[in-house]
C-alpha cells in the first residue's frame, strides 16, 4: 500500500497520476456522506472525505479499513492533512480532524510507503 | 536563481528568505530589494511596516512598494525614487498579500479570478528577474469547512505556489528554523 497525504490542493491525485501511471477510471472518489469505498479501484481518493461519513455515522474509519486486511495491500491511499489547523468550533469537524488523524497513523504503519505532497512535489516519508 | 519557500506562521520562513536573498545580491553584486506588498489599512498594519523596517534594518535592502500589478515593479522606483534594476535580488513576502489585494481590492471590490492572471504575472517576474525569493503560507492542513471565500482564496493560493514551485530552481518548506529542500536545479 502506497499513501499519499498533504494539505488540501497540493495536488495529491495530479503526484499519483504523474508517478504511478494510472488513469482517471482508476480512481475512486470518497463521498463525505458515505462510507462505502469501491476496493476494485487502484486508487482511494479523498479518504478524508470517508472519514468524516464515518463521523457522521457513528463508525470507526481506522476499523473500516483494518478490516479490508489484504484487499488493500495494491492500492494507492490519498488523503489530505486536516490536523494542523485551528481547532474547529464545530462537534463534527473536531471529531472529523481526530477521526482522520487515527486512520492517517494507521496507515502510516501499515503502507510500504508514505509520501507527503508539498505544492506539487514529493518527499518520502517511509 | 529563483527561490520558492512556505511553511506555516512564525516558523522562520521570512528570515530564511532574507538570509538567501541578501546572499545572492552579495555573491552577485547586484542590488538587493524588498519588495513591500503589504496595503496598510489600520493603525495595526502601520505599527507592523515600523517593526519589520526595523527588522530589515542594516540588512542593505532597498524597499520596493507594489501591492498589486506585481511586475510594475520592475519599472518602478524605490520608496527612496531611485530607479529599480531588474537585475537585482528582489525578496517578495509575501504571495499570501499579493493575493488578498488582487483578490479583495482595497475600493471594497473582489476579482474571485484573479489567481490564473496573478500565475502569470508571478511567472513572468520571475523569468524577468531570475533572482526572486518568493515567500508563501502553506494554509492547507485545516479540519474546517471554510465558507466559500475562503476556500477561493486557499484554492487560488495553492495554485500560485504549485505555479512558482515549478518554476522556481529551488522549493523550500521551513518548519520552525529547520528546512526540507523539495527541488534543487544548478544555477
Amino acid at each position: 500500500m502506497i499513501v499519499i497525504f498533504g494539505g488540501a490542493y497540493q495536488g495529491k491525485l495530479d503526484y499519483a497520476r504523474e508517478n504511478f501511471n494510472i488513469c482517471i477510471d482508476d480512481v475512486f472518489m470518497c463521498q463525505d456522506n458515505s462510507t462505502e469505498i469501491d476496493i476494485t479501484k487502484k486508487v482511494i481518493c479523498g479518504l478524508e472525505n470517508f472519514t468524516f461519513a464515518c463521523v457522521k455515522a457513528g463508525l470507526e474509519a481506522r476499523d473500516l479499513l483494518a478490516d479490508l486486511g489484504d484487499m488493500l495491500s495494491d492500492k494507492i491511499i490519498i488523503v489530505s492533512d486536516i490536523s494542523q489547523g485551528i481547532v474547529p468550533l464545530d462537534a463534527d469537524q473536531r471529531a472529523w480532524r481526530e477521526m482522520n488523524g487515527r486512520c492517517m497513523l494507521w496507515l502510516g504503519k501499515e503502507a510500504d510507503r508514505v509520501i507527503r505532497v508539498f505544492c506539487g512535489l514529493g518527499q518520502d516519508i517511509k | 536563481m529563483n527561490i520558492f519557500i512556505s511553511g506555516g506562521c512564525k516558523n522562520g520562513k521570512s528570515y530564511h528568505a532574507q538570509e538567501l536573498a541578501r546572499d545572492m545580491a552579495r555573491e552577485k553584486n547586484v542590488p538587493l530589494y524588498y519588495l513591500a506588498t503589504m496595503i496598510p489599512h489600520d493603525h495595526e498594519d502601520d505599527a507592523r511596516i515600523v517593526r519589520h523596517l526595523a527588522e530589515r534594518e542594516g540588512w542593505g535592502f532597498e524597499t520596493i512598494e507594489q501591492g498589486v500589478e506585481i511586475c510594475q515593479a520592475l519599472t518602478g522606483t524605490t520608496t527612496e525614487g531611485k530607479p529599480v534594476d531588474p537585475q537585482g535580488v528582489f525578496l517578495l513576502d509575501s504571495v499570501t498579500a499579493l493575493l488578498s489585494n488582487e483578490m479583495f481590492r482595497a475600493d471594497g471590490s473582489m476579482d474571485l479570478d484573479c489567481g490564473r492572471r496573478l500565475a502569470e504575472e508571478l511567472t513572468e517576474f520571475a523569468k524577468r528577474t531570475g533572482n526572486t525569493v518568493f515567500v508563501s503560507d502553506y494554509i492547507y492542513s485545516d479540519a474546517n469547512k471554510f465558507d466559500e471565500f475562503t476556500e477561493t482564496y486557499r484554492a487560488a493560493l495553492a495554485m500560485l505556489d504549485r505555479t512558482l514551485a515549478r518554476v522556481c530552481d529551488q522549493v523550500i518548506e521551513v518548519a520552525y528554523g529547520f528546512k526540507y529542500i523539495y527541488k534543487q536545479e544548478n544555477d
